[in-house]
């Protein structure tokens, strides 16, 4: 199996300390199957204590496998994981863990006050169950039942229940689902204040803007397989180019896609009627050769790639550099 | 692990549709039959009185529905929720969880039980002496783990859908080859010797023999023993194998 993962910046690299201790987490060569999926497959990581790690990947690139790996809900069939250098179930039991799946559950028929002094009294490294609800922003509906609750405050009783104790590990799985941009931010600065402390927190997100704002390493997964480690500038830089978008006047005539293609740092064209979709790697050089040509281009736009062209320019050059071995 | 269990037993409580069905329920059942017997009747020549058999089968059957129902259900629900995988993410020990649901599911089967010995007494003019009375909830009470455990099998062996009726399917059977509703001496001999076997009779022969004033049969607590022994064994591997795939 080829690796393009070996291929991109190791750990090291990052700017980390390998002397700083034995890793967080470490996943080596894990492969795990459903039927004939192969939902991750060859995954080998570590992550080390103090770091925001994003996990980033489009939907079914395995990112609630590796996560359900990690926290010992999933053996992998191969391979091994280790949290805290023992396994995850000995690690959560020990109470270095915090985790807040998108598939966890919360009891009905409960206030959330209820719910979250269970939560702390099931912790071995507790903190007070007012603490632990002002940090979640639940003190106001600490009476309120837990089936009445909306999307976003679900999120956060169930972050509140990651966080009941002194964990080392904060585990989220696309924690902010759900949230309004408002509840998003108030999210993120509460996460800080946790990175603050001093923990480890793995997150796993499909907004690059997410793990841009808030990771200092980013981890991409693609069909099972880690395909770039880096920071989120690294992989944006990666993701390479930025889309230009345009309507040209048809009064003018058809769109001259020989001349639009000529323009420099183009990497890729679409036209559609008057609508004209430019991939450039340097959309400032083509802008201004466009205005070169005597065009006047109405509606003008330039964007950083969406998350999925970004994979699908990263996984391209993964898929080459396959193909070159 | 404690707040787990008064959490448990707090919201069994405050669940007043399923604590109407479990206690009211059996208590109505027993009032409705009873009521149409006659004080002499007997039933099957041991001595004992129709509504004293009824007494004490209904109790049980009271016992069964609170344990065996609530247990399957929810379980299969929190399962399905994801409940039980949030719990796996906490240092609870697998066995806490459900620990819990057999001490809230004791906690809602003692006032069924009790509900129809009240009316025993007090409607049905059952006489008996103090030391029986205790003895018969007690011996109830106690053989209703055997159905605890059950109903967690089933909730773990079955998806959120099919486990009321799985629950259900396990529930009136047992309860009818039991005799807990048609008293046992109905019906053909064969069928007696089967029900010798199957757990609810048995557990209605343990305080119907208290009611004679006799110590219950080593067979009756032995055959309880073994079914409790086999359901809590498949509940745990059940709960292994959930476990592994969760």
């Amino acid at each position: 199996m080829t690796a393009p993962a070996a291929r991109t910046r190791t750990h090291q690299e990052a700017g980390h300390d390998p002397a700083a201790g034995p890793p967080v987490v470490s996943f080596t060569s894990v492969d795990k199957s459903f039927g004939t999926v192969r939902a991750v497959a060859g995954l080998s990581l570590a992550l080390h204590a103090g770091e925001t790690v994003a996990l980033l990947g489009p939907n079914g690139a395995g990112k609630s496998t590796a996560l359900d790996l990690l926290l010992g809900l999933k053996n992998p069939d191969r391979g091994t994981v280790t949290v805290f250098g023992t396994s995850p179930a000995r690690a959560i039991a020990a109470g270095r863990v915090g985790a807040m799946l998108q598939s966890g559950g919360l009891m009905e028929e409960v206030t959330v006050r209820e719910l979250v002094s269970l939560a702390c009294d099931l912790h071995p490294r507790a903190h007070p169950v007012d603490q632990v609800l002002a940090a979640a922003d639940l003190t106001a509906i600490g009476d309120r039942k837990v089936d009445k609750l909306s999307g976003g405050q679900e999120q956060r009783v169930r972050f509140a229940m990651a966080t009941a104790g002194a964990n080392d590990l904060i585990v989220l799985d696309e924690p902010t689902t759900g949230m309004d941009v408002g509840a998003r931010q108030a999210f993120w600065s509460t996460m800080r204040a946790q990175v603050d402390q001093g923990r480890t927190v793995l997150f796993a997100t499909h907004y690059l803007e997410e793990a841009d704002a808030v990771a200092d390493r980013v981890l991409v997964l693609h069909r099972g397989r880690l395909i770039a480690d880096g920071t989120a500038a690294e992989i944006k830089a990666r993701a390479g180019a930025r889309r230009i978008t345009f309507d040209l006047d048809e009064a003018e005539g058809p769109v001259d896609e020989a001349a639009l293609r000529a323009l420099p740092h183009v990497v890729g064209l679409d036209v559609t009627g008057p609508t004209v979709r430019i991939r450039s790697d340097d959309a400032d050089a083509t802008v201004h050769a466009l205005y070169g040509l005597g065009l006047y281009p109405h509606h003008l736009e330039v964007a950083g790639l969406g998350l999925e062209q970004a994979f699908l320019a990263i996984t391209d050059a993964a898929t080459a550099e396959e193909a070159e071995k | 692990m404690k707040t787990l269990i008064r959490l448990e037993i707090t919201r069994t409580l405050r669940n007043r549709k399923f604590m109407f069905l479990s206690v009211l329920y059996p208590a109505f059942l027993f009032l409705a039959i009873g009521l149409s017997y006659k004080k002499s009747d007997t039933v099957g020549g041991s001595g004992l009185s129709a509504v004293g058999y009824l007494m004490v089968a209904m109790a049980a059957f009271g016992a069964m529905t609170s344990v065996l129902m609530g247990n399957a259900e929810r379980i299969a629900r929190e399962r399905h929720k994801g409940w039980v995988r949030q719990l796996r993410l906490t240092a609870l020990p697998g066995r806490g969880y459900v620990a819990a649901k057999v001490a809230a599911a004791a906690t809602v089967s003692l006032p069924s039980i009790v509900v129809v010995l009240v009316l025993g007494a007090a409607v049905e003019s059952v006489r008996m002496a103090a030391w029986q009375w205790v003895s018969i909830a007690a011996s109830i009470w106690a053989g209703s783990m055997v159905f605890a455990a059950l109903g967690v099998a089933i909730g773990y062996m079955s998806s959120a859908e099919v486990a009321r009726p799985l629950s259900m399917l396990f529930y009136f059977g047992l309860a009818i080859l039991g005799g807990l509703w048609v008293p046992i001496y109905s019906f053909p001999h064969w069928l007696q010797t089967l029900a010798d076997y199957l757990p609810a009779r048995p557990y209605a022969d343990l305080g119907q023999t208290i009611e004679l004033g006799q110590a219950p049969h080593t067979r009756d607590v032995a055959v309880l023993v073994v079914y409790l022994a086999l359901f809590a064994g498949a509940a745990a591997w059940l709960y292994r194998k959930d476990t592994r795939k969760a």
